[in-house]
């Protein structure tokens, strides 16, 4: 399977130095600050716009850092997963009339359908893995293209129902969206943490180590990794759901664009994506050094800047910012 | 390391709180996609408004603006961002981007901030239908129809081909042309093609082989008009005539590809070597020229009559004391005047249902309007082909 034999080792010979800090108790401190962050920013509309692109990031990041880290496979598609999860809670919404709070989670399960059409190409590995999953959202674009009946095509989807008021939160409001955001990608961020603690989390990581020996000792390495990838489709597909409802606006090449596949993916290595809370992470601060602070310096090109951090940043330390972070404080 | 993460907070605080109105000086934000692969086109337009504020801060003694421009980056979500801090910097109104997907979302933040909001890069119907109070647009879909619609009536065709991309603008334009064709008995043919595609021989063959068609018609962008017209110069197709959309009748256009352009038709404003029939224009041509050292282009000419309108509803509102308190809209509403591009005048949903273009077609580096009758500058060569 795809090309992430290196680390295996060090995330297993890891896991008793994580376990000194609970990672739950990590986790949740991590997504506490996230929370009180609008309150310490003076929640503006713009700070919070900034911070919910960026928590959008987030769960794609972490969606995708899953895949990687529990199934061992490398994933340049999940801009499938996203548009399909979009353009599924748009449509049920607006053509069904179904409320958007149910629309969203059902947006992951059809993303959940959409990638089961994916699972022959789990028996690829490396980069034949990466090139089917790369064309398999090029297929999803084409597709929501030329369904101009219900999609509307490339002239985009624009009418249908934004986020509505929960207990008189309304959560197509900043704030309220924001709040949505934290609470979803913490609920995913455990359901996670929670998978790589049980029994499928362990087996998993020894898939990684060495498939062939995980599948002497009667480890099925093909469901549970098929497992992975529907996982990781049902977040992705959620986040895409929840961006749609936000920005209140589909077309194919937005909603499959390939941002969707690589910004997840230079967020999750960023942040470090072996952990939970590394592409959580790496995918807010990049996204708010790139938009604050690197487009402060470089009105026009700012992307530069950026550019330059990550190459830096992959160079000096390659298990992203935790790794570096943790390698810190060992040497302290 | 508290201290650390406080001190960054500080600096980014800080940078957020930057740049807000100056007292003696409304402030008018922008969002353009000034990178990425619309930078050419944010350019043209950013180009334009700069023009226009110049001269309007140069006639107006009573009002002085300043425009604030945000690279949106062809992102949606960037582009609320940038509606929200241009909104928070203290513009009272914001000038849209290029493109449905941008302005849709951009301009209901705007909507939500109770701010007025007006481009000339979105013409999808979905926009106005929204009703929304302060969005505004002086072109459209409908506009685009009509012009290219009265050209290709007035040449009788028997058939005539349309290959379209499959992104927003070109696939209405599309699909409203067939429609009006096909209802005045014209036998229409449509190719829609990906936006990926640069090799345009195996559809430029249909048209060559299967529609014979009198006339073929490009509803797409440069880069599309560029491999449609190089592939149909090596293959030759029996057509009389090629038309296509916005940004192709351009000196620009010509300048860059000579041996492609030569009769081809397409909207167009202006004809060129520029000919600007009243004041306003000459004015124009002659700031643009002095600011940027070129001639007038299509999209710095739409972005420099939408700001032009934003600027005087902005003064008319100030005048009457309601410019803080929300009467832009109305003062918006009251717009009706001739301008570089015909009348503008918005109605209810805020579109301007008076626009239409003009069809220019290259003449070995000119550009002569052709259509309609009341802004020709000379006749159209037909049949005329680059080849």
């Amino acid at each position: 399977m795809a090309s992430l034999e290196s680390a295996p080792a060090v995330a297993l010979k890891a896991a008793p130095a994580r376990s000194r800090v609970p990672g739950g108790a990590a986790l949740g401190l991590g997504l506490l600050v996230l929370a009180l962050l609008p309150v310490l920013m003076g929640a503006s509309n713009y700070m919070l716009g900034l911070l919910i692109s960026a928590l959008i990031l987030s769960g794609v990041a972490l969606a995708w850092a899953l895949l990687g880290n529990l199934g061992g496979m490398v994933s340049f598609g999940h801009a499938a997963f996203f548009g399909v999860g979009a353009y599924a809670s748009a449509l049920l919404s607006a053509k069904l009339g179904l409320p958007v709070l149910l629309t969203v989670p059902l947006g992951g399960l059809v993303a959940v359908v959409a990638s089961l059409a994916m699972l022959p190409a789990l028996r690829l590995s490396g980069p034949y893995f990466a090139l089917a999953i790369l064309a398999y959202a090029q297929i999803f674009r084409i597709l929501a293209t030329e369904a101009s009946w219900l999609t509307g095509g490339g002239a985009g989807f624009q009418r249908y129902p934004g986020l509505p008021n929960v207990f008189g939160l309304d959560l197509a409001s900043r704030t309220g969206s924001y709040l949505l955001l934290v609470a979803v990608v913490t609920l995913c961020a455990l359901a996670y943490l929670a998978v790589r603690r049980s029994h499928v989390g362990l087996a998993l990581r020894a898939i990684a180590e060495s498939e062939d020996a995980t599948r002497v000792v009667g480890v099925n390495s093909t469901v549970l990794k098929s497992l992975m990838l529907l996982l990781s489709a049902f977040i992705t597909g959620v986040f895409g759901a929840l961006n749609a409802h936000i920005i209140g606006f589909l077309e194919p090449d937005y909603a499959f664009s390939g941002v969707w596949s690589l910004m997840p993916i230079i967020a999750a290595i960023f942040g470090g994506y072996r952990t939970i809370v590394g592409p959580i992470g790496g995918a807010v601060i990049i996204y708010l050094f790139d938009q604050v602070v690197a487009k402060s310096l470089i009105a026009v090109g700012h992307q530069i800047i950026l550019g330059f951090v990550l190459v830096v940043m992959v160079l000096a330390a390659p298990n992203g910012l935790l790794g570096l972070v943790r390698k810190g404080d060992r040497h302290a | 390391m508290l201290r650390r993460a406080v001190a960054a907070a500080s600096i980014a605080l800080a940078t957020l709180a930057g740049g807000p109105a100056r007292a003696d000086e409304i402030l008018v934000g922008a969002h353009m996609p000034l990178t990425g692969s619309l930078a050419r086109s944010g350019q043209a337009f950013d180009e334009g408004m700069r023009v226009a504020i110049q001269m309007f801060n140069a006639r107006s003694e009573k009002h002085k603006i300043r425009l604030q421009v945000i690279d949106d980056e062809s992102t949606p979500a960037k582009a609320v961002s940038a509606v929200e801090k241009l909104v928070s910097d203290g513009a009272v109104a914001v000038i849209g981007g290029y493109g449905s997907n941008i302005i849709g979302p951009a301009s209901d933040a705007s909507n939500r901030l109770k701010t007025t909001y007006i481009t000339a890069g979105a013409v999808s119907d979905e926009l106005t239908a929204r009703g929304l109070k302060t969005f505004f647009r002086i072109n459209n879909n409908a506009g685009y129809q009509r012009g290219m619609g009265a050209l290709l009536e007035s040449l009788k065709p028997t058939s005539v081909s349309i290959l379209a991309s499959t992104k927003e603008a070109p696939a209405l334009l599309a699909k409203g042309l067939q429609k009006d064709l096909a209802a005045k008995g014209v036998k229409v043919t449509v190719h829609e093609f990906d936006p990926a595609i640069t090799d345009f021989k195996p559809v430029i063959n249909k048209v060559k082989l299967q529609d014979k068609s009198d006339i073929l018609v490009m509803s797409a962008y440069e880069n599309d008009y560029v491999g449609i017209i190089r592939a149909a110069k090596v293959l030759k197709p029996p057509v009389k005539l090629i038309v296509g959309a916005w940004s192709l009748a351009t000196p620009k256009m010509y300048s860059e590809f000579p041996d492609l352009m030569n009769n081809v038709v397409g909207t167009s404003f202006l004809p060129f070597p520029v000919e600007m029939k009243d004041e306003e224009g000459k004015r124009f041509a002659e700031t643009y020229k002095k600011t940027y050292n070129k001639e007038v282009e299509y999209l710095s000419t739409l972005s420099f009559v939408e700001t032009t309108i934003l600027a005087e509803a902005i003064a008319r509102a100030a005048d009457a004391g309601t410019l803080k308190s929300g009467g832009l809209p109305d003062a918006m509403r009251q717009t009706e005047r001739e301008t570089l591009l015909g009348p503008v005048q918005f109605d209810a949903t805020g579109d301007n249902p008076r626009f239409s273009v003009a069809m220019g077609q290259h003449r070995a580096g000119k550009i002569v309007l052709v259509s309609p009758a009341a802004a020709a500058t000379g006749e159209i060569v037909f049949p005329g082909l680059p080849w």
